[in-house]
C-alpha cells in the first residue's frame, strides 16, 4: 500500500511537470503543442545518449552501444554509491543540460509553423515529434532504441528499500520549484501579454510585440520544463526504453490533465494531475483484479484508453473551463481600482 | 526495382484514399482530423474479421468495409464533435477531440484484436493478407484494386460534384459556407457526406493495406505523418489537393527508402517518415496553402475548365 501511495506520488510530480509546462504552452498562450511528448524524450535523450557517452568515453569502454552503457552505468553506480556528491552532481548536470538541449528543440520545432494558424501548428508538431519518436525508437544505435539502455543509478548511495521514497522526494521538490517559477514567471508582464496572445493575436500585433518571438520563447520554456521531467524518470527508472515516451502517456495525458484542471489555472492543473495520477494508477495496480473481476477477453490498458478518450470528450463538451476556472488578472493598479 | 515501383505505387493509391477524407472534412468542418489514420486500422480489422469469421476475400469485403467505414464517419462527427461545434467550441478543442477520438478507436482496435484472437484462437495483434494476394498477367492484385478504387472515387466524386444538383450545393458550401447557407443550401448534409465518404474510403484504404505491410494496432501512429503530409503538400483547401498530395508523398516516400536501403542495408525503412515531414515542412514554410492554393494552379484548373 505505501508502494501504491509512492508510486501515486512520484508520478503526480512527474505529470505536474509536464502539464504545467503545457498549460504555459496552451493553457495561457494557446499554442496547441501535440508534440509534448518529444520535449519529455529529449531529457531522456539527454540522459541516455549525452551522459552515457561521456561516461563510455571516460572509463574507455569498448564495444557496442547499448552494452558498452551498462557497464559504464554499473560503474557509475558503484562510484555514486560510494559518494553521494556525484550522483547529485550528475543529476544536476543532467538536469541543466537538459534544459538548454529542449529550449532549443522546443525552439527549432515550432519555427516551421511559428506564424501560422493553431491547426497548422498542432498538425506540424504532432508530426515532428511522432517522426523523431519513431526514429529514436527503430534506430538502436542512438538511444538503445526498443532494446533500451542502462543508465547509472544517481541515488545509489541510498538503501534500496528507501530509494524509491528519495526519488519521489527529488520529483516532489523539482515539481514544487516549477510551479513556484511558471507562478512567477506568468505574473508579470510576459503572462499577460500570453493571456492576451491567445485571445486576439491581432492586438497583440498593434501593440508591437512579434507573434512569432512570442511563441518561440514560450516554446522554449515549455520545452525546457518539460525535459526536466525526463530526466527525472529516466533517473528513476534506471533505463531508458523509448516505448515509455510515447504520444499518449506524455501528449495526450497532459492535455488531458490541462483540460480536467482548468487551463489557465495552475491549480487547477496540479489537482488535475493529481486526480489523473490517482485513477490511471489505481487502474495500472488493480490491472490484473480488473481483468478477472469484469471477465475482460482483453488486457485492461485498453480500457484504460477508451476510458481516458471518454473522459476527455465529456470534459471537452460540458466542462471545458475545468474544475478550477482560470482567474482574472489582479495587477496592483487593478486592486487598487477595486478597493476604491 | 520492379517491386518497389509496384509497392510505390500501391502506396500513394491507398494514401490518395486516406488524405481525400482527411481533406474533405478540413474543408467541411475546419478540423484536421488526427483519428485518420486509426480509421484505416480499423477498417484492415474490419478486412480480418470478415475473412476469419465469414471467409469473405478481403477484396469481396470492399462494398461491406465502405458501408462500415461510412457509419465510423458519421459516428465521429456526431460523438466527438458535433456536440463541441454547437457550444462553438474553439479550433484547439475540437483537435483535442479528434486526439481523444483516435485514442478510443485505439483502445477499442486493441481490445478487439485481443478479443478476436480468443476467438479464432490464433494471435491477431499482427497480420497480413499478402498471401491472399491474386495475380493478373504478372500484375498483383493489390495494385489493380487499389488503382481501380482510386478511379472510381475520382470519377465518382467528379460526377457528383460537378454534374448534379447537390454536387453544386456541396462545391458551394464548402468553398463559402456562411453563403451557401445564405442561399438556403443546408451545410449540414456536407458535412454528413464528407464524414461518412472519409471514413469509407479510409477504410476501404485499410482493408487493403495488409496487402502492403504487416498490421498492429499501433499501424495508425506509423502512417499518420504521410497523410497529414500528402493533405498539407497538396494543399488541404481544395480536394484534388489530396489526389496531388498523395502520390508525391507515396512516391518519394518508397523511392527514397529504395536508394537509401541500397547504401544503408535495409531497416531504413522508418526514414521514409522523414521525407515525409521535410516535405511537409517545407510546403509549410514556402507556401502554407499547397500547391492546389498556387497561381499556377488556378491557371491549370481554368484551363481544366473545372
Amino acid at each position: 500500500m505505501v508502494e501504491l501511495i509512492t508510486l501515486i506520488l512520484f508520478f503526480f510530480a512527474l505529470y505536474t511537470i509536464v502539464s504545467l509546462s503545457l498549460n504555459l504552452e496552451f493553457g495561457y498562450g494557446g499554442i496547441p503543442n501535440f508534440g509534448k511528448a518529444l520535449y519529455v524524450l529529449t531529457g531522456a535523450v539527454v540522459v541516455g545518449g549525452i551522459l552515457n557517452r561521456l561516461l563510455i568515453w571516460y572509463f574507455g569502454i569498448e564495444g557496442d552501444f547499448i552494452s558498452a552503457s551498462s557497464i559504464a552505468a554499473y560503474k557509475m553506480t558503484e562510484l555514486i554509491s560510494q559518494n553521494p556528491l556525484l550522483g547529485l552532481g550528475i543529476f544536476i548536470f543532467c538536469v541543466l543540460l537538459a534544459i538548454v538541449a529542449g529550449a532549443i528543440v522546443g525552439a527549432l520545432s515550432i519555427l516551421p509553423s511559428a506564424k501560422l494558424k493553431e491547426d497548422y501548428l498542432g498538425v506540424t508538431l504532432l508530426a515532428i515529434s511522432e517522426v523523431v519518436y519513431l526514429i529514436l525508437f527503430y534506430n538502436t544505435e542512438i538511444v538503445g532504441g526498443y532494446y533500451g539502455v542502462s543508465t547509472p543509478d544517481i541515488l545509489a548511495f541510498i538503501p534500496g528499500e528507501y530509494r524509491m521514497y528519495a526519488y519521489t522526494v527529488l520529483g516532489l521538490i523539482c515539481a514544487i520549484i516549477v510551479y513556484l517559477f511558471l507562478e512567477r514567471l506568468l505574473n508579470s508582464p510576459y503572462g499577460r501579454i500570453l493571456r492576451g496572445h491567445r485571445e486576439n493575436e491581432d492586438l497583440i500585433k498593434a501593440f508591437g510585440r512579434d507573434v512569432m518571438k512570442l511563441r518561440v520563447k514560450t516554446m522554449a520554456i515549455g520545452s525546457a520544463i518539460a525535459a526536466i521531467a525526463g530526466v527525472i524518470f529516466v533517473f528513476y527508472s534506471a533505463s531508458v526504453v523509448v516505448n515509455a515516451f510515447n504520444r499518449v502517456e506524455w501528449t495526450f495525458y497532459p492535455f488531458l490533465i490541462v483540460l480536467l484542471g482548468g487551463k489557465g489555472n495552475n491549480r487547477g492543473v496540479v489537482l488535475g494531475a493529481f486526480i489523473f495520477v490517482l485513477l490511471k494508477m489505481l487502474i495500472d495496480f488493480y490491472k490484473f483484479d480488473i481483468k478477472y473481476l469484469l471477465h475482460l477477453p482483453f488486457e485492461a490498458v485498453w480500457l484504460q484508453y477508451i476510458i481516458f478518450g471518454i473522459l476527455a470528450l465529456l470534459i471537452l463538451c460540458y466542462k471545458p473551463e475545468g474544475i478550477l476556472k482560470e482567474r482574472p488578472i489582479f495587477t496592483p493598479p487593478i486592486k487598487s481600482r477595486i478597493n476604491e | 526495382m520492379i517491386d518497389v515501383v509496384i509497392g510505390a505505387i500501391v502506396w500513394s493509391n491507398l494514401l490518395v484514399l486516406l488524405a481525400l477524407g482527411l481533406t474533405m472534412t478540413y474543408i467541411t468542418t475546419g478540423v484536421p482530423n488526427f483519428a485518420q489514420a486509426s480509421f484505416a486500422i480499423i477498417g484492415s480489422y474490419i478486412a480480418l474479421t470478415l475473412l476469419r469469421l465469414a471467409e469473405l476475400h478481403p477484396y469481396l469485403s470492399l462494398p461491406v468495409t465502405f458501408i462500415l467505414g461510412g457509419i465510423l464517419g458519421l459516428l465521429t462527427y456526431y460523438l466527438a464533435l458535433k456536440p463541441l461545434i454547437k457550444r462553438k467550441a474553439s479550433i484547439e478543442m475540437l483537435m483535442i477531440a479528434t486526439l481523444a477520438w483516435d485514442l478510443i478507436l485505439f483502445g477499442i482496435t486493441g481490445a478487439y484484436s485481443e478479443l478476436l484472437s480468443s476467438i479464432t484462437k490464433k494471435t491477431e495483434t499482427l497480420f497480413v493478407f499478402t498471401y491472399l494476394d491474386f495475380e493478373f498477367y504478372g500484375l498483383p492484385g493489390r495494385l489493380i484494386v487499389s488503382s481501380l478504387l482510386v478511379l472510381l472515387t475520382i470519377l465518382g466524386l467528379y460526377l457528383l460534384l460537378y454534374k448534379t444538383k447537390f454536387g453544386i450545393a456541396l462545391r458551394a458550401s464548402m468553398e463559402n459556407p456562411s453563403l451557401a447557407e445564405a442561399m438556403g443550401i443546408n451545410v449540414e448534409n456536407t458535412r454528413l457526406f464528407s464524414w461518412f465518404l472519409s471514413g469509407a474510403l479510409a477504410c476501404m484504404a485499410g482493408s487493403v493495406l495488409p496487402f502492403l505491410q504487416e498490421i498492429v494496432p499501433q499501424t495508425g501512429y506509423f502512417i499518420i505523418v504521410s497523410i497529414f503530409a500528402a493533405s498539407i503538400v497538396g494543399g488541404l483547401y481544395h480536394i484534388l489537393g489530396a489526389l496531388i498530395g498523395g502520390y508525391i508523398i507515396g512516391i518519394s516516400e518508397s523511392l527514397f527508402t529504395y536508394v537509401l536501403s541500397i547504401f544503408l542495408g535495409p531497416g531504413v525503412l522508418v526514414y521514409s517518415k522523414v521525407i515525409s515531414l521535410l516535405m511537409m515542412i517545407v510546403t509549410i514554410l514556402i507556401h502554407p496553402k499547397g500547391i492546389t492554393g498556387t497561381e499556377l494552379w488556378r491557371k491549370v484548373e481554368r484551363w481544366l475548365n473545372l
